[in-house]
């Protein structure tokens, strides 16, 4: 086993692979940037190396910079979390070259892995499902058309060389072919300069439902169950639950063996994530294999809830060349885990990233509730990394009290200073859709005006503590001065 | 322990930013800070700002479309768009800013003529402050 670990990352996800390292034993070395200097990840572990400026190119991206600080510091592992250099191939492989064990799937895998092509065919191969779909050599009409009957309506034609979006045509019925063929085939040529067309199985209401999977270097491979992730704005997920409202014990069973196949099939070992569309829901579902994630996941807390396992005491101990610490059979999942992406950000302006001071920072505690957090009061929030704060996990015997607890943890969570998406979290959780559990990866942008907090005007109540707070009637923050601008101060004339 | 009384409630402070507002039924916690001279309240899991933000004046405003000809927050130049001389339509994309990984597309709020450009690619810039002059409208 190591004695000494470096974490490559910064955040939440630093600050939770430090904690696990504390409890086992092993000696953590952090790294920062220059904006992260007072960092609360630095503040956990036993070292702290600066690495570099602010910008990630300089310092979390910076591979000569995490080796030398490795060296320097005497780790054996490095562990990467997730984004930053987590799935770059080259660094696993620089890892294994300066001696030092990196804490995730081989360079060869993640190579695999992550080109999308090569996985689709890795899956293929394995007997995994992929959306059925097919670039005909010839791409005359009549071609496409019998490749389009052959995938089954709805199709989607896209430009095979293309991306964003553009040129793609969802096509319900055959006798819209012709017409949306030669459309697609004009815009593709206009924006990509090639006209080649690609025919995929459109897949109506799809949900996102993933597979945590680990393997060891022996072979071993298991799965713990799905995560349901179709609350996403931009494919950056919101809120993610574990059971999945859509999955059965069957269906589980077969995506279940489907990942494992699929990481075997690339020779897998550490822990990842496969990625599934469902269409449907219950035994009959379909699911189809999008991509495969070689590392953890940001919302692998709701797996570890809901089965009882710490994942990075798992992915620590099978780099050091341990088995899978359990059996298949020794898996199971008890009660429903709801996550919530706390983050600095507006969604009044239309989701504008918020950076400031964290002037009142205080988490909630109660049963059943896990914050997973990269700031504390006073932290400051910066323009050069991402906007997640902290994870709420909520646990429940069922989706109901998980619900309900996630709920008002977050009515407890205040967090002032910046503007973060705190209201939008309540509101999402109270949705009527969202409580039947009917979604799919539409769901946020549909469902967007009745989430969005209105700008209403400030409460009575409000208005009374604030007004209290501008006299001096505070405990935290020294009073500023009144200012002619300030609407409110027309309020005053009420005895403190 | 001071307390002030409202129509709505009665607000005691407890400490550490923590205030108890009762009202006739029942009592809930808000807490509420002051930075800069803006006034900021959580109450029920809402939060109420009074007094001036510093990025007020980009309400209303979708990241993506960005009317003003200045960042909305600090933010680094990752392209720009334009040169001067250059004649725009309204919607165009002039500039294009990242902050917090995400894109910020500065647009053209009108169809003008670009008279000069402020900035320079990854230059970090601050809000307020305009990236570039168009001709008057």
């Amino acid at each position: 086993m190591f004695t000494r670990i470096l974490v490559a990352n910064r955040g939440e996800i630093a600050v939770r692979i430090l904690r696990t390292c504390r409890v086992m034993g092993i000696e953590t070395v952090a790294v920062y940037s220059d904006a992260d200097a007072g960092a609360l990840h630095v503040t956990l572990a036993d070292q702290a190396v600066r690495i570099g400026g602010a910008a990630p190119a300089e310092s979390y991206l910076s591979q000569k910079a995490i080796l030398d600080a490795a060296r320097a510091t005497g780790a054996q592992a490095i562990h990467p979390g997730y984004g930053f250099l987590s799935e770059n191939d080259a660094f696993a492989a620089a890892c294994a070259k300066a001696g030092l064990t990196f804490i995730g799937p081989s360079p060869d895998a993640m190579a695999k892995l992550g080109s999308k092509t090569a996985a689709r065919r890795i899956a293929e191969a394995a007997g995994v499902p992929v959306v059925p779909g097919a670039v005909p050599a010839d791409q005359s009409d009549a071609a496409l058309i019998a490749a389009a009957t052959k995938v089954g309506f709805p199709v989607l034609l896209k430009p095979s060389e293309g991306g964003g979006g553009i040129g793609m045509k969802e096509v319900h019925a055959a006798a819209d072919l012709p017409g949306a063929i030669a459309q697609a085939r004009r815009e593709a040529e206009a924006a990509f300069g090639d006209g080649t067309l690609y025919v995929e199985r459109l897949v109506t209401k799809p949900r996102h439902v993933e597979f945590q999977i680990l393997g060891d270097s022996h072979g071993t491979v298991v799965h713990l169950f799905e995560r349901e992730c179709s609350i996403q704005r931009r494919h950056q997920k919101v809120l993610e639950e574990t059971p999945s409202t859509a999955v059965t014990p069957a269906l589980r069973a077969r995506m279940g063996a489907a990942a494992v196949a699929l990481a075997r099939a690339a020779g897998y070992a550490n822990a990842g994530t496969v990625e599934f569309l469902v269409e449907g829901r219950g035994d009959s579902a379909s699911f189809y294999f999008l991509e495969m994630n070689a590392r953890l996941q940001v919302e692998h807390p709701i797996t570890e809830v809901v089965t009882g396992v710490d994942l990075v005491r798992a992915q620590i101990e099978v780099a050091a060349g341990g088995p899978v610490p359990w059996t298949q059979e020794q898996l199971t999942q008890r009660g429903h885990a709801i996550e919530v992406r706390v983050c600095a950000e507006d969604p009044r302006q239309g989701f504008l990233p918020q950076a400031g001071v964290l002037a009142l920072y205080r988490e909630p505690a109660m049963p059943g509730v896990r914050v997973d957090a990269g700031v504390t009061e006073g932290s400051e929030v910066s323009v050069h990394y991402d906007s997640l704060l902290a994870k709420l996990v909520a646990w429940g015997e069922t989706r109901e009290a998980a619900r309900l607890r996630a709920h008002e943890a977050l009515a407890h969570y205040p967090i002032l200073g910046i503007r973060t998406n705190v209201p939008l979290l309540m509101r999402l959780l109270t949705h009527d859709r969202f409580v039947a559990g009917d979604l799919d990866t539409h769901f946020l942008d549909a469902e967007a005006a009745s989430l969005v907090p209105p700008d209403s005007p400030p409460t009575a109540d409000a208005r009374a503590v604030a007004a209290l707070v501008r006299r001096g009637g505070s405990g935290i923050a020294a009073p500023a001065a009144e200012t002619s601008w300030d609407p409110w101060t027309s309020l005053g004339g009420r005895r403190v | 322990m001071d307390a002030v009384s409202e129509p709505a409630a009665t607000i005691t402070p407890l400490g550490s930013g923590r205030f108890l507002v009762s009202g006739d039924s029942r009592q809930r916690l808000a807490y509420a800070t002051q930075v800069a001279g803006v006034t900021w309240v959580f109450l029920d899991g809402e939060v109420t700002v009074i007094g001036r933000t510093p990025s007020s004046h980009a309400r209303a405003t979708a990241a993506d479309e960005l009317a003003s000809l200045a960042a909305p927050m600090p933010a680094t130049v990752i392209a720009i768009a334009v040169q001067p001389g250059q004649k725009v339509a309204a919607g165009d994309v002039l500039i294009r800013l990242e902050a917090m990984k995400m894109e910020l597309p500065v647009r053209s709020p009108r169809d003008a003529t670009v008279v000069a450009v402020k900035c320079r690619e990854g230059q970090l810039v601050q809000p307020g402050v305009p990236l570039l002059e168009l001709d008057e409208a």
